[in-house]
């Protein structure tokens, strides 16, 4: 999150049903008893082929689903899950994992359970594991574990690990099977920031407000806390707070929605000194004699997007604005001077299905990481993608998809040997594979 | 020997003379709203919408119908939950229903639901085998909306308008 922000590296049960069905009587004959019953076979359907004339208003009735209302049934979890295998090959500069000798560090696991315990109450929880460059090394955790209360279409309570809504795709950030491109626009969703950005822990509200000829809004508020692990440069990081709304307007004009997003967050942490610097900085009368080898930093961010959608039949069009406003204090403020920054990020995005097998697509990104300042190699990062998904049959899917990169804003110089993003190669390409299996 | 048309064709890179590109493009034009057409009778005649026997609407509008096919709305206006049945993904009628009610395709909408399921947000209405696997499913349910090729003559269940 600091590097990417500040753009340094600091830190349905089947149920038998008969054979025989009855042939229902007329609408004017419903009062009156049941016609004589006919015999169909089990497996009888009633097929439509396209432009064919209706088939006879009487239907018999085949196997089905039942409702799950009972009680026994309602304790059956639906059952969702994914698993993706990616590859990453870049022409120069590594990106997100080793890249530039190829790489196959791009795996995502995942599997979620839901249960509508009743009309209003739904359980569900999301177990995710990830692989990419140095992110997620196959550890497991909580996507999403929640409960939800749905008092009134309009109003309604979650409570526990939510994903945040961000922008239109955060919440799908990391699944492949509901998106196009391999790769979101990495301006506003960036992969690395997925801890940060992606879930929170604490509340939720939300619902849906119908405005008549107008369309409708829907709205969500969350607030609470992230827990994020420790790395080299910062421990002990607690979120004291983060919080954030969401209001999404459905216009009249099917498909098209337009809404914003704001959310504020700060991350407290530490980052020690080594001995040699504290002796020096004490030698120096900066700090006290006694005072621990730890600095305290706080790290308030404040982020907002602007988005628009358009999505009807196949096509999808969609674009986004945002800015991030970050700041940076610590108690030590004659060593680490405040630091305040804001970046800009956009980006515009087509999709379309040509085939129901088929769906080519484009996106151009954008990313300053310093509004104030985009000068040098390192100022901006311009993304021009395309991208084509292959839809195999229901369950599976192979995307292939190729970046050409100006800019090395957005690169990580750890996983470039230690080089200087300002020092790498300027114009570069990126090409990415990728296959996921889900149910 | 060339007549003056076809002397004119010769210097046309297309291979196709202007008075016959005419004939060509007018051609594609009338078949084009053949097809619209065609396709606008088809999905205007392939479905009809019913729900089970106490839901007391006779007529729904079509933006609620499309709410509560993608569960943004739950209730019907008298307080009951809305209970929405698909067909199979394969199927005609749901094709003509998704395109004109939900006004996106078939592939579009399951797109929707793999965003609700892995986010957490919600899982998709149940699919059923056909016609006759609709209609037992609103008989079954209280609240059931569903959608049929064929005005339905089973007891429970009744056909509603679309405005």
């Amino acid at each position: 999150m600091l590097g990417v922000v500040l753009g340094a590296p600091i830190a349905q049960a089947q149920e038998p049903a008969p054979a025989r069905a009855e042939v229902a009587p007329a609408p004017e004959q419903q009062s009156q008893p049941a016609a004589t019953p006919q015999t169909l076979p089990p497996d009888h359907v009633v097929h439509v082929a396209e432009g064919t004339p209706a088939p006879p208003a009487s239907t018999a009735i085949p196997p089905t689903t039942p409702a799950r209302h009972g009680f026994l049934e309602a304790l059956v979890p639906e059952i969702h899950g994914f698993v993706s295998q990616g590859f990453l090959w870049s022409t120069d500069n590594n990106y997100l994992a080793h890249s530039e000798r190829g790489t196959f560090e791009f795996t995502e696991v995942g599997i979620n359970f839901t249960n509508q315990l009743t009309d209003r109450l739904r359980v569900g929880m999301q177990l995710f594991m990830r692989d990419l460059g140095p992110i997620g090394n196959y550890k497991p955790q909580f996507d999403w574990a929640y409960l939800d209360y749905r008092f009134f279409d309009w109003f309604g309570i979650r409570a526990g690990r939510t994903k945040i809504p961000f922008g239109l795709y955060n919440e799908v950030n990391d699944i492949d099977a509901a998106r196009v491109p391999v790769l979101l626009p990495q301006s506003v969703y960036p992969t690395g920031n997925r801890d940060m950005l992606l879930a929170q822990t604490g509340g939720e509200v939300y619902g849906d407000i119908p405005l008549g000829p107008v369309g409708s809004v829907e709205y969500r508020a969350y607030g609470g806390t992230i827990y994020m692990d420790e790395t080299d440069v910062a421990t002990n990081i607690e979120v004291p707070f983060v919080v954030g709304g969401r209001v999404m307007w459905q216009t009249p004009l099917d498909g098209l929605r337009l809404g914003g997003t704001l959310q504020s967050v700060r991350m407290d942490f530490d980052t020690e000194l080594d001995p040699a610097t504290l002796a020096a900085l004490v030698a120096a009368g900066v700090v006290p004699p006694d005072s621990d080898n730890f600095v305290h930093f706080q790290f308030p961010v404040t982020l907002w997007v602007a988005s628009v959608e358009y999505a009807a039949h196949d096509l999808l069009l969609a674009a986004e604005y945002s800015q991030w406003d970050a700041s940076l204090s610590a108690d030590l403020p004659e060593i680490f001077a405040p630091y305040h920054v804001t970046n800009e990020r956009f980006y515009v995005m087509a999709s379309f299905r040509a085939a129901s097998w088929f769906s080519p697509g484009a996106y151009y990104s954008y990313l300053a990481p310093d509004l104030a300042d985009r000068s040098g190699v390192d100022g901006e990062l311009h993304d021009v993608a395309v991208t084509a998904r292959y839809d195999i049959n229901d369950h599976w899917l192979v995307k292939l998809e190729g970046h050409y990169m100006h800019g090395t804003a957005d690169l990580n110089p750890d996983l470039n040997d230690g080089v200087p993003a300002a020092a790498l190669a300027p114009d570069w390409g990126l090409f990415l594979i990728k296959t996921t299996a889900y149910f | 020997m060339l007549r003056a048309g076809e002397t004119a064709c010769l210097a046309n890179a297309t291979g196709i003379c202007p008075i016959r590109r005419r004939h060509v493009v007018l051609a594609a034009l009338v078949s084009l709203c053949l097809v619209i057409a065609s396709d606008l009778r088809a999905a205007e005649a392939s479905f009809v919408l019913i729900v089970h026997v106490s839901t007391p609407e006779r007529e729904l509008d079509r933006a609620f119908v499309a709410d509560a096919f993608l569960k943004k709305r739950t209730r019907w206006p008298d307080g009951q939950v809305v209970r929405p049945v698909d067909q199979r993904r394969d199927s005609a009628v749901r094709r003509h229903f998704t395109a004109d009610v939900l006004k996106r395709s078939v592939e579009a909408v399951r797109n929707y639901w793999q965003q609700r399921i892995f986010s957490g947000r919600d899982v998709p209405p149940p699919e059923v085998e056909g016609d006759a696997g609709v209609i037992r499913y609103v008989q079954e349910n209280p609240g059931a909306i569903g959608y049929v090729m064929a005005a339905p003559t089973a007891p429970g269940v009744r056909a509603v308008g679309l405005k």
